[in-house]
């Protein structure tokens, strides 16, 4: 059984799950402790100390399943699918094994240890001799599913099976000779018949759980450490819908960097003056010591996002990842373009973040239809909110530059400059491609202090570190 | 003590606490194995509750800390009264002069003093706070941590001595152990995730919202008065505006509070005016009480259609 767990254990590290070597002693106490008799239990009790963070409890849940019921749970189904196929209730079919048993005793036939399990249907042992046969054929190196093949037969092969055949086939003949009604005869062949076959299919199935558990560990790894440096432009839908998991996940870490941060930042110099002030009540005796208290200012943000087709789902990225961080700055504007450009402060105000997302990007706000215009855009906005510029305020512009042929108006980005703290713009295209077609990006570049690809998720995360130190 | 998972369960439910057999498990190893347990789940399910039963079922002392920002370590171990110890400095005064008076070198005056400096940190200047009481405490105890997620990421480190040994150092007075290892429960409702460290010295809990027909348990116990018909009528309903997405979902004492605002409103059965007018016990934004006045009125039109006058079976409001 120990050896069972340190495998499950590792099973569940495979598969992401921190379970570090204390919790792992832990388990094995509160097994002691408990037994292993009810499997809820068991399963509670892996759970509560090995399982902590609440995201990893579905892949829990499954391994465990897997891990734990899997093979009971074939060779049950083998056994209920022989019943079907005879077309026995489960009485008759405990019948006909009481028959077999009988007529085993009358001819004084012994049977081999696997022939019994198998024909008794005593589906411990049938369990328990196949593990060992699969853990001396080495199963659990299997890696990928064309291997199965191998591996079935050399666990077939441990297990005995050419034996075991040969050993049924006698039976088979020899039960002839008894004395017995043709009909019964004939379902005592069949049914020993169908259990060789059956046993195969075990096999089989067991072999294919291990693929199963291995090949589900690697899928699993790569998809979770390769989203967030997928590009955004070949997301699918299943993605983003986790992609949002990961931009919340992410912004919540860098609020606890920041917070930590900020507290060390905030511990200044001794300060004397303060110090006496605090301790005239202990008479003058400095017994509470006071620092200086640095004050830094909150940014101030301006986001002005292209909500354009192509670049529709880095702005997406982009407005959640700002929003969740929203007490991190004293505020935050936003403005989404295409051609025109629209203020959508305050719906992020009035409704929650996918929400207001989602009302942003269909048309709510603006035509999102119309053809990328980045020069009309910014014109309005020099028009009309210029004056919420200020030498504390950050602008952020999110979009690819690809301007249709417009005119850039690149002196808006000028004038925006000089009177913002700094300038950045974001192109979720490769560096590669600026300035060709119909991009603009070559001319809007002079005027910004920083240029960032923000093409993944990790380059969207480090630019926002960059803006919130 | 427990003396097995059925009696936890049974002790727990005389306090009127219903649990699961996961949470019955996880208490009874927690119990036996002397480790705390980190319980994590939304607001409302009735973590903080789980301590205090604990203590009522064990009929031991419930000893609680509230976790705050900027709670630090003089308001959660000790604390020395400087305030006292100046005030006796100031009174023993004469003594301290008689103690000095026949030293004749400075450096003689201050080996006299130094010779006397264990009175002014000893017991009597020490002002135990919750974690050095709960270790101190001539019985064992039930120690409550609760909304760990709210103090800061130092506190949490600075736990870590008192979860895994029970023990805690004052540089002054040496290393105190507990005479009894306390029933440790932290509360986090996960307002940021809790470090690997600290969760590698806890059993870990999760508790989510109960299945309808626990919850349905739970009314019928709490709230005496009510009728069947009303307490499914209710779930059900709560259960439904729980699959939406609110701001807040309410939770299982919101759940208790608009029972209870029923049966005393004389209410036997769930309309759409009487569910308007009662809506704000059990959500507390506008926003959420609009989304979830559509869900009901929809829901309370179709059961009226499909079932006709009068109360349904409860099957159907279970499913």
């Amino acid at each position: 059984m120990d050896a069972k767990f340190i495998d499950f254990t590792g099973l569940l590290r495979e598969n992401g799950l921190r379970v570090s070597i204390a919790e792992h002693l832990d388990a094995f106490r509160a097994v002691e402790f408990l037994g292993v008799a009810d499997r809820e239990v068991l399963k509670s009790i892996l759970r509560a100390t090995m399982v902590k963070r609440s995201v990893d409890v579905p892949i829990y849940d499954e391994l465990f399943d897997l891990y734990f019921c899997g093979l009971g749970r074939i060779i049950r189904r083998s056994a209920e699918s022989l019943m079907g196929a005879m077309q026995l209730s489960e009485a008759d079919f405990q019948a006909l094994m009481d028959r077999l048993s009988d007529v085993l005793e009358e001819l004084d036939i012994e049977l081999s240890e696997l022939a019994q399990a198998l024909l008794q249907n005593d589906m411990g042992r049938l369990e328990q001799m196949l593990r060992e046969a699969a853990a001396r054929a080495h199963v659990e190196n299997i890696q990928r599913p064309f291997q199965e093949g191998r591996y079935s037969h050399s666990t077939a092969q441990h297990l005995g099976l050419g034996a075991l055949a040969e050993e049924l086939q006698r039976l088979r003949d020899q039960i002839g000779s008894a004395n017995l009604p043709p009909e019964q005869l004939q379902a005592l062949q069949q049914f020993i018949d169908r259990r060789l076959q059956d046993l195969n299919d075990m096999i089989k199935r067991a072999v294919r759980l291990e693929v199963e558990k291995r090949d589900q560990s690697l899928r699993e790894k790569n998809r979770l450490a390769n989203l967030a440096e997928k590009s955004f432009y070949y997301l699918s839908e299943d993605e983003i819908r986790r992609m949002k998991e990961a931009v919340a996940k992410l912004a919540q870490r860098l609020k606890n960097v920041v917070a930590i941060r900020r507290r060390k930042a905030k511990r200044g110099k001794f300060d004397v003056k303060d110090t006496l002030r605090k301790n005239l009540q202990y008479g003058g005796v400095p017994f509470r010591i006071q620092f200086d208290r640095r004050v830094r200012d909150k940014p101030q943000v301006i986001i002005l996002c292209d909500v354009s087709d192509s670049v529709r789902n880095v702005s997406r990225f982009m407005l959640q990842f700002v929003y969740s961080l929203q007490d991190l700055y004293s505020r935050v504007r936003s403005f989404i373009f295409v051609s025109e450009l629209g203020e959508i402060t305050q719906l992020f105000e009035e409704s929650e973040i996918s929400d207001a997302i989602d009302q942003a990007l269909t048309g709510n706000v603006i035509n999102v239809f119309a053809h990328s215009d980045f020069g009309r855009a910014f014109r309005q906005f020099h028009r009309d909110y210029l004056a919420a510029v200020n030498k504390k305020t950050t602008v952020i512009i999110l979009g690819d530059a690809r301007n249709n042929y417009n005119l850039p108006q690149e002196w808006v980005l000028r004038d925006v400059r000089q009177r913002a703290k700094q300038l950045i713009w974001l192109n979720p295209e490769s560096r590669l491609t600026w300035g060709f077609g119909d991009s603009e990006m070559d001319r809007y570049l002079p005027y910004c202090d920083v240029v960032e690809e923000c093409r993944n998720l990790n380059q969207l995360y480090r630019v926002i570190d960059h803006l919130v130190h | 003590m427990f003396k097995s998972i059925d009696d936890v369960i049974a002790q727990l439910a005389a306090q009127k606490y219903i649990c699961s057999r996961r949470i019955a498990t996880v208490v009874y190893l927690a119990a036996h194995l002397e480790k705390p347990i980190l319980i994590e789940g939304p607001a409302g399910v009735g973590k903080t509750e789980l301590a205090k039963v604990l203590a009522a079922a064990l009929g031991l002392e419930l000893i609680r800390l509230q976790c705050y920002e900027g709670l630090d370590e003089a308001k959660a171990l000790y604390e020395w009264e400087y305030a006292k110890q100046l005030l006796y400095t100031q009174i023993l005064k004469d003594k301290i002069s008689e103690v000095v008076g026949a030293a004749v070198s400075l450096k003689e005056a201050v080996d006299r003093i130094a010779r006397e400096d264990d009175v002014f940190f000893s017991d009597r200047f020490i002002l135990p706070r919750p974690l050095l009481r709960s270790i101190q405490s001539p019985q064992r105890t039930v120690l409550l941590v609760d909304e760990i997620d709210k103090a800061d990421t130092e506190f949490e480190a600075f736990l870590l001595e008192v979860l895994s040994d029970f023990t805690v150092s004052v540089p002054e007075l040496g290393t105190l152990r507990a005479r009894h290892i306390p029933l440790v429960i932290l509360t986090s409702n996960n307002a940021r995730e809790m470090s690997d460290a600290l969760k590698r010295r806890c059993l870990h809990l999760y508790i989510d919202f109960p299945p309808a027909a626990q919850e349905l348990e739970i009314i019928r116990l709490k709230v005496p008065g009510i009728s069947d018909a009303l307490a499914a009528q209710v779930i059900d309903a709560v259960q439904r505006v729980r699959k939406l997405d609110l701001k807040k979902v309410p939770s299982i004492s919101e759940t208790l509070d608009w029972a209870k605002t029923l049966t005393l409103l004389n209410v036997d059965q769930l309309d759409e005016s009487v569910v308007n007018d009662t809506l704000s016990t059990i959500l507390k934004y506008e926003g959420d009480i609009r989304k979830a006045q559509e869900e009901l009125k929809a829901f309370l039109e179709k059961r009226k259609g499909s079932a006709g006058p009068g109360v349904a079976d409860d099957k159907e409001f279970l499913h």
